[in-house]
């Protein structure tokens, strides 16, 4: 037994952790929604729920959208993930950072872009209007939820897909071109199936975020929507008001429906392909013209989706920019504003980043061991709790942590504890743990038993051997992990908006946001936000890098997210 | 008995003046100054400069919430409260003054009248105070209204015109509380029912109902809408910062002040009244003109140097048209919040559609005059004007209780969420029925 | 140095899958044992018990006489070379085999001294400084059995280490591995499923299959007394005949074989070698004391050095071995032949 007792420790310390800080939170907002008031339990909520046609109406709003950004975020990722891990297209590398990020802008920020470019007096449509006489409503109601969405949610599509497109050896698209298969008909009856798990990790993913988002819709004032809904009882009518934690509460439950469902999906269906032989993957060459083709691709996508950043990159250095297509005048004053005023928006950022991506590493490579490497009953358990926070929408958790930490009080300083730092970066944590944890898993599978088991008989006991060999070979998931959970963490606003206590403690995001609130703070919060962007990017790339020619990193990300 | 009074009354002063004294002994303030305000960056940024520029031993922490969450955050933080509650919506100070979350504070700064247009600036009370005061009007987008052709609106009246159909916006009240002071400034200028009349016929021009104060501004100085209901600063402050835009007070408004006050058992109560003191000083009165602020001082002598602002107390017309009754406000707080957001926000596709075909029919019915259509598009006019709760009701206590955080065991005749069933079942209904009606009336028109 | 390994009615499962049964047997101090058994039989399992690797439901493991069975693997001091060697990709050739001394903390120069001690003996002194990735198959063979040496185990346990490697370096490395561990002097066990191997390295072998030891036994003991069918078969190819024990003589496919010593009387069989029924023309006169058997050549197999006929004879098929000589030419299909018995050559077995 002796030998069990430092996995059952670490198990129990995570379980402690995930209890108090995940599963406590939000069972306290499941609590209220079947609260009669007086302590009771009652359905009363859920059938004021089912009746209201507001309430129907949000719902199904909230399911076309993330159905449509599923969807066209399919468009979007199927061509760049398949042009850059199956083709021989220079700068595939590139082409794969540049379509992460998306992800790293705060998504708010990507809706006031937005609104510069698509808007309905944006830069297109000005320029639509003038040369056609006509406008394209882009982002008009739940079509501008759509667009904003799908351009910043398709990366997780995307790096899911590429990990699994990468995996696929080669010899299985060769066999079928041998047996007589090419072209489209190829990739539709062969390459595609074989990355379905991928494509349904990734599809999964964007259609919970879409469907549990907040910040969007409200920037883009759409209120008859899931989470808006919530947002909206709570903070309007208070934390007495149950119908806010209804909705969470079936948001939630559609939540791990939908994850539940795709994972039947793709139950019992054999996807895994043989080992792949020395020679590696061979990508297919091109002829001139079909690489021309691919680039255009390629090209006229990534100007779509980085359409946001070049719209926020013309805010920061625009001094006006007002009904027109393009601002007037360039100033470095915005810049010069954020870095004079609010560096601590920077530094808390990366501390905060840092250390809730180092607590998702540390859990997620910890939860990783214990489900791969010990026989402890429950340790799947631990995976699905730590998972199912994907499921909880940045709101809920949040509410849940005010109405569980606010009772409580620091005992030296009397601050409230849900208002202290570190709580907000556990939050953070508990929310991007799923991300580490996929990628630590994947890591952990790569690595043999038997380089742990050569190290235990020369003498290393189990921790020196996870020290020593198993982390050091977990090292590049890992830090994929770690750049996946930070650069999310660092954009996260929902969770944020709802425990951070003061400006001085603030992250970029909330940073962002509150200049984006007064008309002179718009350039100063565009400068921000590429700031962000900028460190984030970098950031990425460079880890991409450091981990081996990007397959890895992509892979591992997209591990996280499966 | 009464030696025994005597000298607890004796003893209570001896430690009031023990208590008075300990500041006395340090003018220092406490190390630390924590205030919770839903005012913008560029304006509390500058407060706390000038606070920590006068007084270096103390650090300002500012918490940037909304108004509501603000509320809440107080409400939630009673146990460790923070220090100040800055924010425009005097409603807002109301409510936490009713909630017991405030502390009264006798200010030291002279100068400052009783009243701001019809409007006192202080609370009788003394539980808070209002350091500068605030309209409300109407922001438009000069390039916009000139490639649309469009004519500058002036009044509340000119915004229920159909040429601004699709090109006006308006915070939620329930999210600002500044609209809801705009809302509240109609409901009682104009009276329940005609006020709602007033509010459905404009907001059947709107092109959005913004979740976010800032949101309409925003939207106007960038042109995705042209015209924007708004309070004054966000006008003025978005015109300092060199946007195309403009800004006019219609004849029905309130000036109402911008407020801050002491939470209760605020932990720094020196830092926070050294804080009160430097906002009403002339100093801190003439930081309001500050490019990215422009708001009206409630100090008459601040004007000397104003430009470009309008002096409410040489302009006497200004915001004396309404008398505004907090206490109906109070009273009628999350009513109104949430009547809007059924029959308005949630709505407005469906009330929208209803007012165009209404105004299409109208537009017909100029040329061609027909008592008959008349009549069937002034019964569409008051199903989508109408509000689905009756002046009688409104104050009505028992049925305002519902929207109340309910005590344990106080029984409501019904749940909120029941009303707000019925209300936008209703709303939808009878936008529903005014189309139809507005195109029967229309087509009748030959 | 070297010590004895026990094991002890050890029984083992996973799940409901019982892959050891109640398992004994003794390995002695500085023997070369080998476990021998087709995929599945439990010999990997069994090795891997040894080293601490698994936990058995029932039973012990002894070293060196001391009850090993609670002590984890890093307290054994056995040494084990896994079957894809195991060498950390994120260390040198050095670090590697430095790895289990600085595990027991000895001073750095030492580790330093016994490191290159150890590459030297497996003939690579000068690539201590390499990445495991940069050498061949057979290279890093020996630097999984470097650093597991330079430990100096108690035991060495070999988890089939050749069958990575092209059927010639195998034989080579076969001689190398056979060397090393007289050089030491180590107990040392081998998991194969090569019989050849496993007969060319091992002073002693075990069967298993399925979990369960058949026979313990030297290459030859395994070889001429075969304990039961399994063991007959897998050690070399065996003609089967079913018979039964009657009268104090075997008797059964048209046989009937006298015992000098009867067992007890039942259904029985009896295992014959086809080098040991030897084929003779229908009319050659058989040894005295032989047994003859008349059959019908049905194909064969020239071997080289043999010929291998299969013979139907008293109603079975029949492999038997004829000596090949030049110019000779082969019984073929349809011909009428002799077969010759030696009794002092078959293995009865019971059942």
């Amino acid at each position: 037994m002796r030998r069990n007792t430092g996995s059952a420790l670490a198990a129990l310390g995570i379980a402690a952790f995930l209890l108090l800080f995940l599963a406590v939170p939000v069972l306290q907002v499941v609590r209220v929604a079947f609260s009669d008031g007086r302590g009771g339990f009652t359905l009363v909520n859920f059938q004021d729920f089912f009746r209201t046609a507001l309430f129907a109406e949000s719902f199904w709003n909230s399911l076309y959208v993330a159905l449509m950004s599923m969807l066209l975020a399919t468009a979007i990722s199927v061509p760049l993930a398949y042009f850059t891990t199956r083709l021989e297209l220079g700068g595939a590398i590139l082409i794969q950072s540049l379509g992460v990020i998306p992800l790293i802008i705060p998504p708010f920020v990507g809706a006031v872009a937005m609104q510069l470019v698509f808007g309905r007096s944006g830069s297109v449509n000005l320029l639509l209007e003038s040369w056609l006489g006509v406008t394209v409503p882009f982002m008009e109601g739940l079509n501008g939820v759509i667009f904003v969405e799908t351009l910043h949610y398709f990366p997780f599509l995307l790096m899911n897909l590429s990990a699994s497109l990468a995996n696929i050896d080669s010899s299985m698209e060769e066999s079928a071109q041998n047996l007589g298969a090419s072209g489209l008909r190829l990739f539709r009856r062969i390459v595609f199936p074989l990355a379905m798990p991928g494509y349904v990790a990734g599809a999964l993913l964007v259609f919970t975020k879409v469907f549990d988002e907040l910040g969007t819709p409200l920037l883009l004032n759409v209120t008859k929507m899931m989470g808006p809904q919530a947002y909206l009882r709570i903070t309007t009518i208070g934390v007495e008001d149950p119908m806010g934690y209804v909705l969470s509460v079936i948001m939630v439950a559609f939540s791990l429906l939908a994850m539940g469902l795709a994972g039947l999906a793709l139950r019992g269906k054999e996807y895994a392909t043989v080992q792949k032989g020395a020679g590696g993957l061979a990508k297919r060459a091109l002829r001139p013209w079909e690489k021309a083709g691919c680039y255009a691709v390629v090209a006229l996508l990534l100007a779509l989706v980085l359409s946001p950043h070049l719209g926020i990159l013309l805010l920061s250095f625009g001094r006006v920019w007002s009904f027109s297509v393009l601002p007037e005048g360039a100033t470095l004053a915005h810049y010069a504003e954020v870095f004079r005023e609010t560096p601590q928006f920077m530094t808390n950022t990366l501390l905060y980043s840092t250390l809730a991506a180092g607590i998702d590493v540390a859990v997620g490579t910890a939860i990783a061991y214990l489900i791969l490497r010990t026989r402890l009953p429950g340790r799947h358990l631990l995976d699905y709790v730590a998972m199912s926070s994907l499921a909880i929408p940045g709101v809920v958790l949040g509410i849940g942590y005010l109405r569980t930490f606010h009772g409580l009080t620091l005992p030296w300083t009397g601050q409230p504890l849900a208002t202290f730092w570190p709580v907000l970066v556990v939050a953070l944590s508990v929310r991007r743990l799923p991300y580490a944890l996929r990628a630590c898993v994947a890591a952990l599978q790569q690595v043999h038993p038997s380089f742990e088991e050569a190290a235990e008989n020369l003498g290393a006991h189990k921790l020196r051997t996870v020290a020593r060999i198993t982390v050091p070979l977990m090292s590049g998931g890992i830090l994929a992990g770690f750049v996946a959970s930070f650069v999310t963490a660092a954009v996260e606003l929902s969770t944020t908006l709802m425990l951070v206590s003061t400006d001085a403690n603030a992250p970029l995001s909330y940073g962002i946001y509150v200049y984006m609130q007064s008309a002179a703070g718009r350039g100063p919060g565009a400068a921000l936000g590429i700031v962000a962007v900028a460190l984030m990017a970098a950031g990425a790339y460079f880890s991409n890098r450091f981990i081996g020619q990007g397959k890895l990193g992509v892979g591992a990300a997209g591990g996280a997210a499966a | 008995m009464r030696p025994l009074r005597l000298m607890l009354r004796a003893a209570a002063l001896a430690a009031a003046l023990a208590l008075a004294s300990a500041p006395a002994r340090a003018a220092e303030l406490e190390p630390k100054l924590v205030i919770v305000t839903s005012f913008p960056k560029d304006l509390y940024n500058v407060y706390a400069k000038a606070f920590e520029t006068k007084y270096p031993g103390t650090k300002v922490e500012v918490l940037n919430k909304g108004t509501s969450a603000g509320i809440a955050y107080v409400r939630e933080t009673a146990a460790s409260p923070a220090d100040l509650f800055w924010a425009s919506a005097p409603d807002a100070f109301e409510v936490l003054k009713g909630a017991g979350l405030l502390q009264k504070y006798q200010e030291k700064a002279r100068g400052i009248p009783a009243k701001i247009g019809a409007y006192p600036i202080n609370d009788p009370d003394g539980f808070y105070k209002g350091f500068a005061a605030s309209g409300y009007g109407i922001m438009w987008n000069t390039r916009y209204l000139k490639a649309k052709n469009l004519p500058d609106p002036r009044e509340w009246d000119d915004l229920k015109k159909p040429v601004y159909h699709g090109h006006v916006s308006i915070s939620a009240p329930s999210r600002s509380g500044t609209t809801h002071l705009t809302i509240e400034t109609i409901l009682q200028g104009e009276g329940w029912e005609k006020g709602w009349r007033t509010i459905l016929e404009m907001a059947g021009n709107f092109a959005t109902v913004t979740e976010r104060s800032f949101g309409v501004p925003e939207g106007v100085n960038n042109g995705q809408f042209g015209i924007g209901i708004v309070i004054d600063f966000f006008g003025f402050s978005s015109k300092a910062s060199g946007f195309p835009v403009e800004f006019a007070y219609p004849k029905v408004t309130t000036l109402v002040p911008a407020n801050i006050g002491m939470i209760k058992n605020a932990k720094n109560p020196r830092a926070a009244a050294a804080f009160i003191e430097l906002l009403l000083s002339p100093q801190g009165q003439a930081l309001l003109l500050d490019k990215k602020i422009q708001r009206l001082p409630v100090l008459p002598s601040a004007y000397e140097k104003a430009k470009g602002l309008p002096n409410p107390f040489k302009d006497l017309s200004m915001g004396a048209a309404v008398k505004f009754d907090t206490g109906v406000s109070k009273s009628r707080y999350l009513v109104v919040n949430t009547m809007f957001d059924q029959i308005i926000t949630f709505r407005l596709k469906e009330l929208t559609a209803a007012w165009k075909t209404i105004q299409a029919a109208e537009a017909k019915l100029k040329g061609k005059p027909s008592a008959q259509a008349a009549g069937i598009l002034e019964q569409a006019k008051k199903l989508a004007g109408t509000p689905p709760v009756s002046a009688r009701q409104a104050g009505d206590k028992q049925f305002l209780g519902i929207f109340r955080p309910k005590k344990k065991g106080q029984e409501v005749p019904k749940r909120q969420a029941e009303v707000e069933k019925e209300w936008d079942a209703f709303a939808k209904r009878n936008y529903a029925e005014a189309q139809k009606l507005a195109a029967q009336a229309a087509s009748m028109i030959k | 140095m070297s010590a004895g390994v026990a094991i002890q009615g050890v029984d083992l499962a996973y799940g409901p899958v019982r892959v050891l049964k109640d398992v004994s047997l003794e390995v002695r101090p500085g023997e070369f044992f080998a476990f021998l058994g087709p995929s599945g039989s439990g010999k990997t399992t069994l090795l891997r018990l040894i080293a601490g690797f698994g936990r058995a439901q029932a039973g012990r493991v002894l070293i060196g006489g001391r009850d090993v069975t609670q002590v984890p693997p890093w307290r054994r001091n056995v040494g084990m070379v896994f079957q894809n060697y195991a060498l950390w990709p994120h260390m040198s050739v050095r670090r590697n085999v430095a790895f289990g001394l600085e595990e027991r903390r000895l001073p750095r120069a030492e580790v330093a001294r016994r490191v290159e001690a150890a590459l030297a003996l497996v003939g690579l002194a000068d690539y201590g400084g390499r990445r495991p990735s940069q050498l061949s198959g057979g290279q890093q063979q020996r630097v999984a059995l470097a650093r597991t040496i330079v430990v100096e185990p108690e035991v060495l346990l070999l988890d089939e280490p050749l069958s990575n490697l092209d059927a010639k370096l195998r034989v080579q490395m076969r001689g190398e591995l056979r060397d090393l561990q007289r050089k030491l002097g180590t107990t040392a066990i081998y998991v194969t499923h090569d019989q050849e191997e496993a007969n060319t390295i091992a002073d002693r072998i075990a069967v298993l299959d399925q979990g369960v030891i058949q026979q313990v036994g030297t290459p030859i003991e395994l070889y001429d007394r075969p304990a039961n069918r399994f063991v007959a078969h897998f050690l070399g190819t065996a003609n089967l005949i079913e018979g039964e024990v009657r009268g104090g003589a075997f008797q059964g496919g048209g046989i009937r074989l006298p015992l000098p010593s009867p067992p007890r009387e039942g259904p029985a069989s009896l295992v014959l070698r086809p080098q040991h029924l030897a084929v003779l023309p229908r009319e050659a006169p058989v040894p005295p004391g032989a047994v003859r058997l008349e059959g019908t050549v049905r194909g064969r197999e020239f071997l080289g050095s043999a010929v291998r006929y299969s013979v139907e004879a008293g109603g079975q098929l029949l492999l038997a071995d004829g000596p090949h000589r030049r110019g000779e030419t082969p019984a073929g299909p349809g011909e009428a032949v002799a077969l010759c018995l030696q009794p002092d050559q078959a293995v009865l077995l019971a059942g």
